[in-house]
């Protein structure tokens, strides 16, 4: 019942934030669009047993991958990137207002309120399933896996990581005045 | 309900809806996050597949191989779409036209 309930909130989410990235035209929602795909992709990891993996996507994709992407997006904006950001209510001024900071306090926190009270309900109705594993832990046996079979590829994935960020530090120099 | 096919099926859909924002969206940006969505489709189908099918974690392991990578393409054409903006004023792909310069 959980699992059901949460394979298909994490299906919702995913699809549903796909096609947002794929229509919304301002380049900033897409990205926050993606960062909700990316949630619910990691939910459905967590139905599938895959504990680990679950927790390497929201620690690598939505607090690295979007951010680095938001900052992309803000670095590259252009000038009337400013000018032109509205919210969904209209309002000029998206950064420092306070009825923006006002709705979105009181969304955040009934959005809170509603969870913990639907979430609630649902572990009281089922405790067997909470309480008995239904998946046993996976990182003791990833971790055997990654430093015995899987251990060259190991090794290339953290030369290629080093790689990776020399070249970007590289390639993204200021330009020499000139 | 929770098979190996509705996993699949939302692959697919993740796999289709990047491959379109890769191909319609013109700012490169959209395009990178076309191609982190194709990505996830991918990881999703190799730990569907390992749950369903061969019952080992091999496709764990690729899956956290392919958010290994994910991350360096990231960082990589992140750098790269900074550096045009530098040189172009703009990030349209349309003006990606000479390698040099």
């Amino acid at each position: 019942m959980f699992l059901q309930l949460l394979f298909i909130s994490s299906a919702l989410l995913t699809v549903l934030c796909a096609i947002g990235v794929l229509m919304v035209k301002n380049i900033m929602h897409s990205c926050v669009f993606l960062l909700g795909s990316l949630l619910g992709v990691a939910g459905l990891y967590a139905t599938l047993g895959a504990d680990f993996v679950a927790v390497t996507q929201i620690m690598v994709y939505v607090g690295g991958v979007v951010i680095l992407m938001l900052f992309a997006v803000m670095l590259t904006g252009g000038k009337d990137f400013i000018s032109r950001a509205q919210n969904l209510l209209g309002l000029p001024a998206s950064m420092g207002n306070k009825l923006t900071y006002g709705v979105g306090l009181l969304v955040g926190l009934v959005f809170v309120l509603t969870n913990i009270k639907l979430l609630m309900g649902i572990a009281q109705t089922i405790p067997s399933k909470m309480i008995n594993n239904e998946f046993p832990s996976t990182v003791s046996q990833i971790g055997h896996l990654l430093v015995k079979d899987h251990v060259l590829a190991f090794e290339i994935s953290s030369v290629l990581l080093l790689g990776a960020l020399v070249g970007a530090a590289i390639i993204a120099r200021p330009r020499k005045q000139n | 309900m929770m098979n190996l096919y509705s996993y699949l099926i939302i692959s697919l859909i993740l796999f289709v809806v990047g491959l379109v924002v890769m191909i319609a969206r013109k700012n490169i940006v959209a395009i990178l996050l076309g191609i982190e969505l194709i990505l996830n489709a991918s990881a999703l189908n190799f730990v569907a597949y390992s749950r369903y099918v061969t019952n080992n974690l091999d496709g764990h392991i690729f899956s956290l191989f392919i958010i290994v990578i994910a991350a360096a393409e990231a960082a990589v054409g992140l750098a790269i779409v900074i550096r045009f903006f530098q040189i172009k004023e703009t990030i349209h792909i349309d003006e990606a036209t000479q390698l040099r310069n």
